[in-house]
């Protein structure tokens, strides 16, 4: 149940102070300190540092869920016996103020497959601890598409709380439990807030910016991916594309790891998992020197495949925001728009219907 | 930009090559474009947006772009450099491949954002180029441009970092590399790293930890930096790769200075200079060697 309310910038900013000072962890995006450098989701320690309306941050808020790296447990070995000590994990309470909504609802369609075959624990023990507070975007820049995979500048999933830009503040969405609790912490903050003309006139102009880069048809670029495995469009779709796998870092909802044994000395070492990403070969190269995957094309055509088709599939998600974050990284020119507005357009062939559905 | 686009038809209908690589209008600024027909050479341009280096591209691990048939590419003096290393290296034949030089004037820092090179747009590589013209080309088109404006910010910085003490130099080392993600993207569109199988890549022994920390940071990074030393052509891809914004630029202009006094060698387009990392010269300085 959606509750409305208001708080003003003044307001949100002694909010901002209060969290810092209780103890949370703030999150935000924020250029890096004293530098010129991207945007990026950062901790802060004020309202101030945080730039609450822009384009997406250079990389998303996926960091604070599943780090680039992290030890899962330590090993020691003694006398041919092997000692194991898991990590000694802690989720210290954090709130992400200014999350894009298409970062909040990137993590709300991961945790689909934390919760699947396994229940991530290290995922979930920092979603738990984690509240997020959106600010609606204002549509974005040209590589912005979240209304062509069914979310919205203003979408309200992911986030706990959502505000959206009005004269002197924000209007308030309250969205979930956790977002209740949290306004009921800063009760004095917040004010009474009901339907606001403004916000509902933010929201609608910044729909028609994001709809104006790209309309898309899921269900038909689905079909087409599910019949089209050795269609002939991939390899021209690859040539340009360097497997450098820059995209998949900065993807929001790309959550592949791969697992490591590290020695730190004779005796005692490490497991740890990393970022890993399928645009590189060795993501699927075999002990035996095969590799399924031979070509950057198929690896591209993973990449669709497991956003817009076997993820849908199973999860009933795309496994995209529309964040735009791998166009704008891409250094040999990929662009996801273009590559769906072309999908969008092709026929689905009649004669691989059903290869590749799950 | 017709010179170019004539040259191209030119090439493809004559059959003296089958693809033209090359750089396209795209729907967010300047792509790569692989030719195979005259109307889509009709597509080709230059101008100082063109930052990519498609020298990348005639790496022999392209198997795709491999398969294309015999390239012509279009490079710019930096380019050349990456081309003539991957043939001074055994990568490719001279014979196989057609040049197409463009006259550079620099290129963009942002080629997404700007569209003139000032002193405030160039890429920090560019001012005080000597590879405008490219040599050692089959064709050169284009009218010369002028030199990029400014002197190289890069420059400056390596002054700067080179005043401070080596704790201090390692600090800065340190909160840069701390940003790696280990993506490898600085690897796969270099044009000198073309190695079938990367020293980082193996697993054993592992030379180098996989991980994002600082150890195994520090291991990639090292290892990259120096196995570029007299082999980088300068062209700034891997620094524009980064997506954890990075200054490997700094370490490559390091290096190749380092290269430059010590050996008396820098990166050049002639494909027949003999290269310090292969060549041995008894006036060589070994003072470093206990």
């Amino acid at each position: 149940m959606t509750r409305e309310m208001h708080i003003s910038e003044p307001d949100l900013r002694v909010l901002a102070e209060d969290l810092v000072r209780g103890g949370t962890r703030l999150i935000g995006p924020a250029r890096p300190p004293g530098k010129d450098g991207a945007v990026v989701y950062r901790e802060v320690k004020g309202l101030d540092e945080i730039v609450l309306v822009g384009d997406p941050p250079a990389r998303s808020l996926k960091e604070f869920f599943l780090p680039p790296t992290e030890v899962l447990f330590t090993y020691r070995q003694k006398q041919g016996d092997v000692e194991l000590a898991p990590a000694p994990h802690v989720f210290p309470p954090q709130v992400v103020l200014g999350a894009r909504p298409c970062d909040a609802a990137a993590v709300s369609v991961v945790d689909k497959v934390m919760d699947w075959d396994y229940h991530d624990e290290l995922w979930f023990g920092r979603r738990q601890a984690t509240t997020i507070v959106s600010v609606a975007c204002s549509g974005g820049d040209a590589s912005c598409f979240c209304t062509a995979v069914g979310l919205a500048p203003d979408v309200a999933k992911g986030s706990d709380v959502l505000l959206v830009p009005v004269e002197g503040g924000f209007h308030a969405e309250i969205l979930t439990e956790k977002g209740e609790v949290f306004v009921a912490a800063h009760a004095t903050r917040f004010a009474a807030g009901g339907r606001s003309e403004a916000a509902m006139a933010y929201r609608a102009a910044a729909r028609g910016k994001a709809e104006a880069n790209l309309r898309a048809d899921p269900a038909k670029i689905r079909a087409f991916l599910e019949s089209s495995f050795e269609h002939p469009i991939w390899e021209g779709i690859a040539l340009r594309c360097h497997g450098c796998g820059a995209c998949a870092f900065v993807c929001p909802t790309c959550h592949c790891f791969d697992i490591v044994d590290e020695a730190e000395s004779v005796a005692t070492g490490a497991r740890r998992r990393n970022w890993d990403t399928c645009q590189a070969a060795k993501f699927t190269l075999h002990g035996s020197g095969h590799n399924p995957r031979k070509g950057q094309d198929c690896r591209i055509r993973q990449r669709l495949m497991h956003k817009f088709a076997i993820y849908p599939g199973r999860f009933q998600e795309i496994l995209c925001t529309g964040c735009g974050r791998c166009v704008r990284i891409c250094p040999g020119g990929m662009d996801l728009l273009e590559m769906l507005d072309r999908i969008g357009r092709e026929p689905a062939a009649p004669g691989e219907a059903g290869r590749g559905a799950p | 930009m017709q010179e170019l686009r004539e040259l191209a038809k030119k090439l493809l209908l004559e059959g003296t090559v089958k693809v033209v690589i090359g750089y396209a209008e795209g729907r967010r600024g300047v792509l790569p474009i692989f030719a195979v027909t005259p109307g889509e050479a009709g597509r080709l341009i230059f101008d100082p947006r063109c930052v990519q280096n498609l020298a990348t591209y005639l790496s022999p691990r392209r198997e795709q772009v491999v398969a294309l048939g015999r390239p012509a590419v279009v490079v710019k003096g930096c380019d050349a450099r990456a081309v003539a290393g991957m043939i001074r290296e055994s990568q490719r034949s001279r014979d196989d491949l057609v040049l197409i030089g463009v006259r550079c004037g620099g290129v963009l820092a942002d080629p997404v954002s700007a569209v003139e090179v000032s002193e405030a747009t160039v890429a920090a590589r560019c001012p005080g180029c000597d590879a405008r013209v490219p040599k050692h080309v089959d064709h050169l088109v284009g009218p010369l441009p002028p030199a990029p404006p400014g002197t190289s910010a890069l420059d400056a910085r390596i002054a700067e970092l080179e005043a401070l003490s080596p704790g201090e130099r390692f600090a800065f080392w340190r909160s840069e590399l701390e940003k790696c993600v280990r993506c490898n993207a600085c690897r796969e569109i270099c044009p000198m790293c073309f190695c079938v199988r990367c020293v980082a890549d193996k697993a054993q022994p592992q030379w180098i930890e996989s991980s994002p920390h600082a150890r195994g940071n520090f291991a990639w990074h090292m290892t990259r930096a120096l196995h570029q030393a007299g082999r980088c052509a300068a062209c700034g891809e891997c620094e524009r790769a980064c997506p954890a914004g990075i200054p490997l630029n700094l370490l490559n202009r390091k290096i190749a200075r380092v290269v430059a006094e010590r050996f008396g060698y820098s990166a050049s387009g002639d494909p027949e200079s003999p290269a310090p990392i292969g060549t041995y010269r008894p006036e060589d300085g070994e003072e470093f060697i206990l």
